[in-house]
Protein backbone atom coordinates (compact mmCIF):
# COMPACT_ATOMS: atom_id res chain seq x y z
CA UNK A 1 0.00 0.00 0.00
CA UNK A 2 1.22 3.19 -0.86
CA UNK A 3 0.15 6.59 0.96
CA UNK A 4 0.83 10.01 0.20
CA UNK A 5 -0.89 10.88 2.87
CA UNK A 6 -0.33 15.21 3.20
CA UNK A 7 -1.57 16.22 -0.23
CA UNK A 8 -5.51 16.89 0.44
CA UNK A 9 -8.00 15.34 -2.61
CA UNK A 10 -8.68 18.97 -4.11
CA UNK A 11 -4.89 19.67 -5.36
CA UNK A 12 -4.55 16.09 -6.22
CA UNK A 13 -7.32 15.82 -8.56
CA UNK A 14 -6.31 19.47 -9.76
CA UNK A 15 -3.04 18.27 -10.43
CA UNK A 16 -4.74 15.39 -12.44
CA UNK A 17 -6.86 17.39 -14.73
CA UNK A 18 -3.79 19.75 -15.33
CA UNK A 19 -1.21 17.00 -16.25
CA UNK A 20 -3.89 15.29 -18.29
CA UNK A 21 -4.79 18.72 -20.21
CA UNK A 22 -0.53 18.92 -20.65
CA UNK A 23 -0.49 15.31 -21.73
CA UNK A 24 -3.47 15.52 -24.69
CA UNK A 25 -2.11 19.27 -25.94
CA UNK A 26 1.24 17.44 -26.39
CA UNK A 27 -0.43 14.76 -28.53
CA UNK A 28 -1.70 16.99 -30.26
CA UNK A 29 0.58 19.46 -31.02
CA UNK A 30 2.91 16.08 -31.45
CA UNK A 31 0.60 14.95 -34.41
CA UNK A 32 0.14 18.30 -35.85
CA UNK A 33 3.75 19.59 -35.51
CA UNK A 34 5.33 17.04 -37.68
CA UNK A 35 2.91 16.66 -40.80
CA UNK A 36 1.92 19.04 -43.49
CA UNK A 37 -1.66 18.39 -43.53
CA UNK A 38 -1.39 17.87 -39.74
CA UNK A 39 -5.87 18.71 -38.69
CA UNK A 40 -7.01 17.18 -42.18
CA UNK A 41 -5.28 14.08 -41.85
CA UNK A 42 -7.45 13.47 -38.51
CA UNK A 43 -10.45 13.73 -41.09
CA UNK A 44 -8.98 11.88 -43.97
CA UNK A 45 -10.05 8.61 -42.63
CA UNK A 46 -13.62 9.04 -41.85
CA UNK A 47 -13.89 10.77 -45.37
CA UNK A 48 -12.74 8.40 -47.68
CA UNK A 49 -14.94 5.31 -45.05
CA UNK A 50 -17.67 7.56 -46.00
CA UNK A 51 -17.00 7.94 -49.39
CA UNK A 52 -16.49 4.66 -50.00
CA UNK A 53 -20.26 3.20 -48.45
CA UNK A 54 -21.62 6.01 -49.71
CA UNK A 55 -20.51 4.99 -53.57
CA UNK A 56 -21.02 0.97 -52.65
CA UNK A 57 -24.48 2.08 -50.97
CA UNK A 58 -25.92 4.01 -53.33
CA UNK A 59 -24.09 3.81 -56.78
CA UNK A 60 -23.67 0.00 -56.65
CA UNK A 61 -26.23 -1.64 -54.02
CA UNK A 62 -29.71 -0.34 -53.99
CA UNK A 63 -29.70 0.79 -50.85
CA UNK A 64 -32.89 0.20 -48.60
CA UNK A 65 -31.28 0.61 -44.89
CA UNK A 66 -30.24 4.36 -43.10
CA UNK A 67 -31.86 7.78 -44.03
CA UNK A 68 -31.55 10.33 -46.56
CA UNK A 69 -29.12 12.03 -46.84
CA UNK A 70 -26.98 8.89 -46.53
CA UNK A 71 -23.67 10.88 -46.46
CA UNK A 72 -24.78 12.60 -43.07
CA UNK A 73 -26.14 9.56 -42.18
CA UNK A 74 -22.59 7.75 -43.08
CA UNK A 75 -20.86 10.82 -41.26
CA UNK A 76 -22.60 11.24 -38.08
CA UNK A 77 -21.83 7.47 -36.89
CA UNK A 78 -18.28 7.19 -38.66
CA UNK A 79 -16.92 10.35 -36.93
CA UNK A 80 -17.40 9.61 -33.62
CA UNK A 81 -15.86 5.93 -34.53
CA UNK A 82 -13.21 7.37 -35.21
CA UNK A 83 -12.91 8.36 -31.97
CA UNK A 84 -13.42 4.91 -30.46
CA UNK A 85 -11.46 2.79 -32.71
CA UNK A 86 -8.12 5.37 -33.10
CA UNK A 87 -8.38 5.18 -29.36
CA UNK A 88 -8.82 1.90 -28.31
CA UNK A 89 -6.02 1.10 -31.09
CA UNK A 90 -3.72 3.49 -29.32
CA UNK A 91 -4.09 2.06 -25.84
CA UNK A 92 -2.90 -1.30 -27.06
CA UNK A 93 0.67 0.33 -27.53
CA UNK A 94 0.55 2.91 -24.87
CA UNK A 95 2.46 1.68 -21.81
CA UNK A 96 5.17 0.68 -24.66
CA UNK A 97 5.25 4.02 -25.89
CA UNK A 98 4.85 6.32 -22.28
CA UNK A 99 7.59 3.45 -20.52
CA UNK A 100 10.15 5.95 -20.11
CA UNK A 101 7.82 8.65 -18.20
CA UNK A 102 5.50 6.34 -15.92
CA UNK A 103 9.00 4.32 -14.94
CA UNK A 104 9.94 8.31 -13.66
CA UNK A 105 6.56 10.12 -12.58
CA UNK A 106 4.06 9.03 -10.41
CA UNK A 107 0.77 10.86 -11.70
CA UNK A 108 -1.89 8.27 -11.33
CA UNK A 109 -1.70 6.01 -14.21
CA UNK A 110 -4.90 5.93 -15.58
CA UNK A 111 -3.86 9.27 -17.12
CA UNK A 112 -1.88 7.73 -19.62
CA UNK A 113 -5.37 6.19 -20.88
CA UNK A 114 -7.22 8.90 -19.94
CA UNK A 115 -5.15 11.43 -22.14
CA UNK A 116 -5.77 9.25 -25.38
CA UNK A 117 -9.45 9.30 -25.00
CA UNK A 118 -8.97 12.81 -24.39
CA UNK A 119 -6.76 13.91 -27.30
CA UNK A 120 -8.56 12.22 -29.98
CA UNK A 121 -12.01 13.49 -28.12
CA UNK A 122 -10.29 16.73 -29.13
CA UNK A 123 -10.13 15.64 -32.73
CA UNK A 124 -13.86 14.18 -32.93
CA UNK A 125 -14.91 17.54 -31.53
CA UNK A 126 -12.48 19.20 -34.30
CA UNK A 127 -14.20 17.30 -36.99
CA UNK A 128 -17.60 18.35 -36.63
CA UNK A 129 -17.79 21.52 -38.63
CA UNK A 130 -17.08 18.90 -41.46
CA UNK A 131 -20.38 17.50 -40.80
CA UNK A 132 -21.85 20.70 -40.58
CA UNK A 133 -20.46 21.17 -44.01
CA UNK A 134 -21.98 18.47 -45.51
CA UNK A 135 -25.41 18.89 -43.67
CA UNK A 136 -25.76 22.65 -45.42
CA UNK A 137 -24.45 21.15 -48.54
CA UNK A 138 -27.21 18.65 -48.77
CA UNK A 139 -29.74 20.13 -46.81
CA UNK A 140 -30.49 18.28 -44.14
CA UNK A 141 -32.70 19.32 -41.28
CA UNK A 142 -31.37 19.81 -37.90
CA UNK A 143 -33.29 19.18 -34.99
CA UNK A 144 -33.39 19.69 -31.60
CA UNK A 145 -32.26 16.74 -30.20
CA UNK A 146 -28.63 17.98 -31.69
CA UNK A 147 -28.24 19.07 -27.64
CA UNK A 148 -28.06 15.09 -27.30
CA UNK A 149 -24.17 15.23 -29.23
CA UNK A 150 -23.06 16.64 -25.64
CA UNK A 151 -24.68 13.30 -23.97
CA UNK A 152 -23.12 10.95 -26.62
CA UNK A 153 -19.90 12.46 -25.91
CA UNK A 154 -20.40 12.19 -22.43
CA UNK A 155 -21.07 8.47 -23.20
CA UNK A 156 -18.91 8.02 -25.54
CA UNK A 157 -15.90 9.11 -22.97
CA UNK A 158 -17.01 6.98 -19.66
CA UNK A 159 -17.09 3.98 -22.46
CA UNK A 160 -13.72 4.35 -24.44
CA UNK A 161 -12.13 4.89 -20.87
CA UNK A 162 -13.41 1.95 -19.32
CA UNK A 163 -12.11 -0.75 -22.62
CA UNK A 164 -8.79 1.12 -22.88
CA UNK A 165 -8.47 0.90 -18.85
CA UNK A 166 -8.96 -2.84 -19.35
CA UNK A 167 -6.88 -3.44 -22.89
CA UNK A 168 -3.88 -1.22 -22.19
CA UNK A 169 -2.51 -3.00 -19.08
CA UNK A 170 -3.92 -6.84 -20.51
CA UNK A 171 -1.84 -6.11 -23.86
CA UNK A 172 1.54 -5.74 -22.17
CA UNK A 173 1.38 -9.23 -20.47
CA UNK A 174 -0.35 -10.96 -23.66
CA UNK A 175 1.00 -9.65 -26.80
CA UNK A 176 -0.76 -11.25 -28.94
CA UNK A 177 -4.17 -9.18 -27.86
CA UNK A 178 -3.05 -6.85 -30.01
CA UNK A 179 -4.05 -8.57 -32.99
CA UNK A 180 -7.12 -10.02 -31.38
CA UNK A 181 -8.36 -6.20 -30.59
CA UNK A 182 -7.58 -5.45 -34.17
CA UNK A 183 -9.81 -7.89 -35.47
CA UNK A 184 -12.40 -7.09 -33.03
CA UNK A 185 -12.62 -3.69 -34.09
CA UNK A 186 -13.20 -4.63 -37.31
CA UNK A 187 -15.93 -7.17 -35.78
CA UNK A 188 -17.27 -3.97 -33.78
CA UNK A 189 -17.61 -1.44 -37.03
CA UNK A 190 -19.92 -3.60 -38.79
CA UNK A 191 -21.54 -4.81 -35.48
CA UNK A 192 -22.82 -1.25 -34.56
CA UNK A 193 -25.30 0.87 -36.29
CA UNK A 194 -22.61 2.71 -38.51
CA UNK A 195 -23.49 1.74 -42.29
CA UNK A 196 -27.19 0.91 -40.98
CA UNK A 197 -29.60 2.35 -38.43
CA UNK A 198 -30.64 0.87 -35.28
CA UNK A 199 -34.19 0.60 -36.66
CA UNK A 200 -33.09 -1.68 -39.34
CA UNK A 201 -32.34 -4.40 -37.03
CA UNK A 202 -34.79 -7.26 -37.32
CA UNK A 203 -36.75 -6.73 -34.21
CA UNK A 204 -35.46 -10.11 -32.94
CA UNK A 205 -32.01 -8.86 -32.13
CA UNK A 206 -33.04 -5.31 -31.25
CA UNK A 207 -32.72 -6.19 -27.49
CA UNK A 208 -29.51 -7.86 -28.25
CA UNK A 209 -28.13 -4.94 -30.01
CA UNK A 210 -28.62 -2.72 -28.07
CA UNK A 211 -25.89 -4.22 -25.57
CA UNK A 212 -23.60 -3.13 -27.59
CA UNK A 213 -23.04 0.48 -26.21
CA UNK A 214 -22.34 2.16 -29.44
CA UNK A 215 -25.82 1.29 -30.58
CA UNK A 216 -27.41 3.91 -28.45
CA UNK A 217 -24.23 6.22 -28.12
CA UNK A 218 -24.57 6.58 -32.48
CA UNK A 219 -27.92 6.85 -32.21
CA UNK A 220 -28.25 9.54 -29.90
CA UNK A 221 -25.75 11.41 -32.46
CA UNK A 222 -27.93 10.51 -35.42
CA UNK A 223 -30.81 11.67 -33.85
CA UNK A 224 -29.71 15.86 -34.46
CA UNK A 225 -31.00 14.90 -38.32
CA UNK A 226 -32.69 11.88 -37.51
CA UNK A 227 -34.70 12.20 -34.82
CA UNK A 228 -36.57 8.95 -35.39
CA UNK A 229 -33.24 6.87 -34.88
CA UNK A 230 -33.54 8.33 -31.43
CA UNK A 231 -34.47 4.95 -29.66
CA UNK A 232 -34.87 5.15 -25.67
CA UNK A 233 -34.30 1.74 -24.66
CA UNK A 234 -31.30 1.23 -26.54
CA UNK A 235 -30.06 4.45 -25.26
CA UNK A 236 -30.57 3.80 -21.23
CA UNK A 237 -29.20 0.69 -21.88
CA UNK A 238 -25.79 1.93 -23.62
CA UNK A 239 -25.09 4.40 -20.45
CA UNK A 240 -25.62 1.83 -18.06
CA UNK A 241 -23.47 -0.44 -20.47
CA UNK A 242 -20.81 2.65 -20.55
CA UNK A 243 -20.67 2.81 -16.12
CA UNK A 244 -20.29 -0.93 -16.30
CA UNK A 245 -17.34 -0.82 -18.79
CA UNK A 246 -15.81 2.07 -16.67
CA UNK A 247 -16.47 0.37 -13.19
CA UNK A 248 -14.87 -2.79 -14.77
CA UNK A 249 -11.63 -0.77 -16.52
CA UNK A 250 -11.42 0.61 -12.89
CA UNK A 251 -11.26 -2.69 -11.15
CA UNK A 252 -9.14 -4.44 -14.17
CA UNK A 253 -6.67 -1.15 -13.78
CA UNK A 254 -5.52 -1.45 -10.60
CA UNK A 255 -5.71 -5.16 -10.17
CA UNK A 256 -2.77 -5.19 -12.73
CA UNK A 257 -0.80 -1.98 -12.16
CA UNK A 258 1.46 -3.50 -9.73
CA UNK A 259 2.20 -6.36 -12.69
CA UNK A 260 2.21 -3.52 -15.08
CA UNK A 261 4.94 -1.52 -13.48
CA UNK A 262 7.18 -4.26 -13.24
CA UNK A 263 7.23 -5.24 -16.67
CA UNK A 264 7.36 -2.26 -18.41
CA UNK B 1 -0.44 22.97 20.82
CA UNK B 2 0.67 25.44 23.23
CA UNK B 3 4.69 25.84 23.41
CA UNK B 4 5.60 23.54 27.26
CA UNK B 5 3.43 20.55 25.21
CA UNK B 6 5.89 20.85 22.09
CA UNK B 7 8.72 21.55 23.32
CA UNK B 8 8.32 18.25 25.30
CA UNK B 9 7.33 16.11 22.77
CA UNK B 10 10.53 17.47 20.41
CA UNK B 11 13.11 17.27 22.95
CA UNK B 12 14.60 14.28 22.28
CA UNK B 13 13.07 13.95 18.80
CA UNK B 14 14.70 13.05 15.70
CA UNK B 15 13.23 15.21 12.78
CA UNK B 16 10.10 14.80 11.62
CA UNK B 17 9.54 11.93 9.50
CA UNK B 18 9.35 12.33 5.55
CA UNK B 19 10.01 8.81 3.89
CA UNK B 20 8.81 5.82 6.31
CA UNK B 21 9.49 2.56 4.67
CA UNK B 22 7.91 -0.38 6.96
CA UNK B 23 8.41 -4.33 5.99
CA UNK B 24 8.94 -3.37 2.26
CA UNK B 25 9.35 -6.16 0.10
CA UNK B 26 8.76 -6.45 -3.95
CA UNK B 27 9.46 -9.47 -6.19
CA UNK B 28 10.54 -10.29 -9.96
CA UNK B 29 9.66 -13.16 -12.05
CA UNK B 30 13.69 -14.62 -12.78
CA UNK B 31 12.49 -15.69 -16.12
CA UNK B 32 10.33 -13.29 -18.28
CA UNK B 33 9.15 -15.79 -20.44
CA UNK B 34 7.60 -17.95 -17.85
CA UNK B 35 4.39 -18.47 -18.33
CA UNK B 36 2.00 -16.28 -16.46
CA UNK B 37 -1.60 -17.18 -16.45
CA UNK B 38 -4.87 -14.90 -16.06
CA UNK B 39 -4.83 -15.91 -12.38
CA UNK B 40 -1.25 -14.93 -11.10
CA UNK B 41 -2.11 -11.41 -13.37
CA UNK B 42 -5.66 -10.62 -10.73
CA UNK B 43 -3.59 -12.37 -7.93
CA UNK B 44 -3.65 -9.92 -4.77
CA UNK B 45 -0.44 -8.78 -3.03
CA UNK B 46 -0.64 -11.89 -0.58
CA UNK B 47 -0.33 -14.70 -2.80
CA UNK B 48 2.33 -16.87 -2.08
CA UNK B 49 5.55 -17.06 -3.85
CA UNK B 50 5.69 -19.08 -6.77
CA UNK B 51 8.91 -21.22 -8.16
CA UNK B 52 10.79 -18.61 -10.65
CA UNK B 53 10.37 -15.23 -8.60
CA UNK B 54 12.78 -13.86 -6.71
CA UNK B 55 12.29 -10.78 -3.53
CA UNK B 56 14.68 -8.05 -5.28
CA UNK B 57 13.84 -6.57 -1.80
CA UNK B 58 12.75 -7.79 1.16
CA UNK B 59 11.83 -6.82 4.87
CA UNK B 60 13.01 -3.29 4.21
CA UNK B 61 12.41 -0.49 6.88
CA UNK B 62 13.64 2.44 8.08
CA UNK B 63 12.86 6.28 8.29
CA UNK B 64 14.27 9.23 6.82
CA UNK B 65 13.95 12.96 8.37
CA UNK B 66 13.47 16.15 7.19
CA UNK B 67 16.64 17.30 5.53
CA UNK B 68 18.62 14.20 6.23
CA UNK B 69 20.79 12.67 3.38
CA UNK B 70 20.88 9.13 2.41
CA UNK B 71 23.16 7.08 0.38
CA UNK B 72 21.79 3.65 -0.93
CA UNK B 73 24.81 1.43 -1.17
CA UNK B 74 25.42 -2.17 -2.45
CA UNK B 75 26.65 -3.86 -5.25
CA UNK B 76 25.06 -4.13 -8.80
CA UNK B 77 21.11 -6.22 -8.78
CA UNK B 78 21.22 -5.78 -4.99
CA UNK B 79 18.39 -3.99 -4.94
CA UNK B 80 19.02 -0.32 -4.81
CA UNK B 81 17.31 1.09 -7.52
CA UNK B 82 14.26 -0.93 -6.92
CA UNK B 83 14.37 0.84 -3.43
CA UNK B 84 14.45 4.18 -5.37
CA UNK B 85 11.72 3.75 -7.73
CA UNK B 86 9.57 1.85 -4.71
CA UNK B 87 10.11 5.52 -2.60
CA UNK B 88 9.19 7.54 -5.51
CA UNK B 89 6.29 5.38 -6.10
CA UNK B 90 6.27 4.51 -9.60
CA UNK B 91 6.70 0.88 -8.40
CA UNK B 92 4.42 -0.64 -6.24
CA UNK B 93 5.49 -3.15 -3.23
CA UNK B 94 3.72 -6.64 -3.09
CA UNK B 95 4.90 -6.13 0.97
CA UNK B 96 4.57 -3.45 3.57
CA UNK B 97 4.64 -0.08 2.28
CA UNK B 98 6.23 3.49 1.75
CA UNK B 99 4.60 6.40 3.24
CA UNK B 100 6.05 9.53 1.58
CA UNK B 101 5.14 13.42 3.46
CA UNK B 102 5.60 15.65 1.13
CA UNK B 103 6.56 16.06 -2.79
CA UNK B 104 9.66 14.36 -4.54
CA UNK B 105 11.55 15.57 -7.71
CA UNK B 106 12.59 12.09 -9.17
CA UNK B 107 16.42 12.88 -11.01
CA UNK B 108 15.21 9.15 -12.29
CA UNK B 109 15.24 8.54 -16.05
CA UNK B 110 14.87 12.62 -16.01
CA UNK B 111 14.71 13.13 -19.86
CA UNK B 112 12.01 10.16 -20.01
CA UNK B 113 9.65 12.96 -20.13
CA UNK B 114 10.86 14.72 -23.33
CA UNK B 115 9.53 14.65 -26.50
CA UNK B 116 11.73 14.33 -29.54
CA UNK B 117 9.53 16.19 -32.22
CA UNK B 118 8.78 19.20 -29.49
CA UNK B 119 10.73 22.31 -28.79
CA UNK B 120 13.34 22.75 -25.50
CA UNK B 121 10.75 25.20 -24.79
CA UNK B 122 7.52 23.31 -25.34
CA UNK B 123 9.41 20.32 -23.61
CA UNK B 124 10.43 22.67 -20.52
CA UNK B 125 6.86 23.56 -19.84
CA UNK B 126 5.80 19.92 -20.37
CA UNK B 127 7.72 18.46 -17.85
CA UNK B 128 7.97 20.94 -15.22
CA UNK B 129 3.95 20.85 -15.90
CA UNK B 130 4.10 16.91 -15.14
CA UNK B 131 5.88 16.86 -12.15
CA UNK B 132 3.42 19.27 -10.67
CA UNK B 133 4.63 22.84 -11.31
CA UNK B 134 1.81 25.69 -12.32
CA UNK B 135 2.45 27.26 -15.56
CA UNK B 136 2.95 30.51 -13.98
CA UNK B 137 6.00 29.21 -11.61
CA UNK B 138 7.50 27.57 -15.31
CA UNK B 139 7.19 31.31 -16.19
CA UNK B 140 9.21 32.74 -13.06
CA UNK B 141 11.99 30.19 -12.81
CA UNK B 142 11.74 29.45 -17.15
CA UNK B 143 14.93 31.83 -17.35
CA UNK B 144 16.96 30.33 -14.23
CA UNK B 145 16.12 26.58 -15.89
CA UNK B 146 17.43 27.63 -19.57
CA UNK B 147 20.63 29.85 -17.95
CA UNK B 148 21.72 26.74 -15.71
CA UNK B 149 21.23 24.63 -18.76
CA UNK B 150 23.13 27.10 -20.75
CA UNK B 151 21.54 26.03 -23.93
CA UNK B 152 20.07 29.72 -24.49
CA UNK B 153 20.54 29.41 -28.30
CA UNK B 154 18.21 26.37 -28.65
CA UNK B 155 14.52 27.06 -27.08
CA UNK B 156 13.46 26.67 -30.30
CA UNK B 157 15.29 23.72 -31.66
CA UNK B 158 13.36 20.33 -31.10
CA UNK B 159 14.82 18.33 -28.75
CA UNK B 160 15.97 15.82 -31.15
CA UNK B 161 18.58 17.99 -32.17
CA UNK B 162 20.14 18.56 -29.22
CA UNK B 163 23.51 16.92 -28.46
CA UNK B 164 23.45 14.31 -25.97
CA UNK B 165 25.31 16.40 -23.26
CA UNK B 166 22.51 19.45 -23.72
CA UNK B 167 19.66 16.90 -23.30
CA UNK B 168 20.65 15.55 -20.08
CA UNK B 169 21.76 19.12 -18.92
CA UNK B 170 17.91 20.76 -19.70
CA UNK B 171 16.98 17.79 -18.31
CA UNK B 172 18.47 17.94 -15.20
CA UNK B 173 17.82 21.67 -15.01
CA UNK B 174 14.06 21.36 -14.98
CA UNK B 175 14.07 18.42 -12.01
CA UNK B 176 16.14 20.20 -10.11
CA UNK B 177 13.88 23.06 -10.39
CA UNK B 178 10.78 21.25 -8.82
CA UNK B 179 10.29 22.97 -5.64
CA UNK B 180 10.24 19.83 -3.92
CA UNK B 181 10.74 18.86 -0.04
CA UNK B 182 12.37 15.04 -1.35
CA UNK B 183 15.31 14.83 -4.12
CA UNK B 184 15.79 10.97 -5.38
CA UNK B 185 18.79 10.71 -7.23
CA UNK B 186 19.90 7.77 -9.36
CA UNK B 187 23.11 8.00 -10.71
CA UNK B 188 21.91 10.54 -13.21
CA UNK B 189 24.64 12.25 -13.17
CA UNK B 190 27.27 9.70 -14.09
CA UNK B 191 26.67 11.43 -17.77
CA UNK B 192 27.57 15.05 -18.67
CA UNK B 193 31.26 16.68 -19.23
CA UNK B 194 33.06 17.26 -16.08
CA UNK B 195 32.03 20.86 -15.87
CA UNK B 196 28.53 20.39 -16.22
CA UNK B 197 28.94 17.26 -13.48
CA UNK B 198 30.27 19.69 -10.57
CA UNK B 199 27.57 22.32 -11.43
CA UNK B 200 25.03 19.76 -10.93
CA UNK B 201 26.76 18.72 -7.78
CA UNK B 202 26.61 22.21 -6.49
CA UNK B 203 22.99 22.74 -6.93
CA UNK B 204 22.50 19.62 -4.93
CA UNK B 205 24.81 20.41 -1.87
CA UNK B 206 22.68 24.40 -2.50
CA UNK B 207 19.80 22.25 -2.11
CA UNK B 208 20.63 20.36 0.74
CA UNK B 209 21.67 23.54 2.56
CA UNK B 210 18.38 24.52 1.82
CA UNK B 211 17.07 21.88 3.83
CA UNK B 212 15.99 19.06 1.54
CA UNK B 213 15.98 15.36 2.22
CA UNK B 214 17.97 13.42 -0.42
CA UNK B 215 17.91 10.01 -1.01
CA UNK B 216 21.27 8.92 -3.15
CA UNK B 217 21.81 5.77 -4.99
CA UNK B 218 25.59 5.56 -6.33
CA UNK B 219 28.39 3.16 -6.76
CA UNK B 220 30.64 6.21 -6.51
CA UNK B 221 32.34 6.20 -2.98
CA UNK B 222 33.51 10.39 -2.99
CA UNK B 223 30.30 11.43 -4.18
CA UNK B 224 28.24 9.35 -1.61
CA UNK B 225 30.81 10.73 1.12
CA UNK B 226 30.69 14.06 -0.49
CA UNK B 227 26.32 14.78 -0.23
CA UNK B 228 25.20 11.52 2.73
CA UNK B 229 25.56 11.80 6.21
CA UNK B 230 23.58 8.29 6.26
CA UNK B 231 23.91 5.19 4.28
CA UNK B 232 21.77 2.37 3.79
CA UNK B 233 23.45 -1.02 2.73
CA UNK B 234 21.90 -3.46 0.53
CA UNK B 235 23.18 -6.91 -0.20
CA UNK B 236 20.59 -9.52 -1.62
CA UNK B 237 17.61 -7.51 -1.09
CA UNK B 238 18.01 -6.83 2.58
CA UNK B 239 18.96 -4.30 4.48
CA UNK B 240 21.84 -5.39 6.33
CA UNK B 241 23.16 -2.09 7.91
CA UNK B 242 21.77 1.79 8.60
CA UNK B 243 24.50 3.95 9.71
CA UNK B 244 26.71 6.55 8.96
CA UNK B 245 28.40 7.12 5.92
CA UNK B 246 31.42 5.96 6.65
CA UNK B 247 30.11 2.83 8.80
CA UNK B 248 28.50 1.78 6.14
CA UNK B 249 31.22 2.34 3.60
CA UNK B 250 33.90 0.62 5.63
CA UNK B 251 31.47 -2.70 5.93
CA UNK B 252 30.84 -2.30 2.19
CA UNK B 253 34.60 -2.35 1.62
CA UNK B 254 35.24 -4.55 3.79
CA UNK B 255 32.60 -6.87 2.21
CA UNK B 256 34.18 -6.77 -0.63
CA UNK B 257 37.68 -6.04 -0.36
CA UNK B 258 39.04 -9.64 -1.39
CA UNK B 259 36.73 -9.67 -4.96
Amino acid sequence: MTVASDTSALPRLERYFSALWLLARRDLRVRYSTSFLGYFWSLLDPLLMAAIYYFVFTQVFNRDVGESPYIVFLLTALLPWTWFNGTISDTTRVYLVESKLIRSTKIPRTIWVASLVLSKGIEFVASIPVLVIFAVFTGAQVHWEAFYFLLAIAMQAVLTLGIGLIVAPLVVFFRDLNRAIKLLLRFLFYASPIIYGVTDLPASLHVLAAFNPLSGILSLYRSAFFPEQFDAFTVVVAGLMSLVFLALGILVFRRTERAVLKEI
Amino acid sequence: MNHAARTGSMADAAPPPVIEVENLGIRFRRNRLSRRSFKDLFAGSTRRTRSGEFWALRGASFTVGAGEAIGVVGRNGQGKSTLLKLVAEVMLPDEGHVRVHGGVAPLIEITGGFVPELTVRDNVYLTAGLHGMKRQEVDARFDEIIEFAEIGDFLDTPYKHLSSGMKVRIAFSVISRLEEPIMLVDEVLAVGDKGFREKCYRRIEELLAGGRTLFFVSHNEGDLRRFCTRGLYLNQGQLVLDASIDEVLDRYNADYAEV
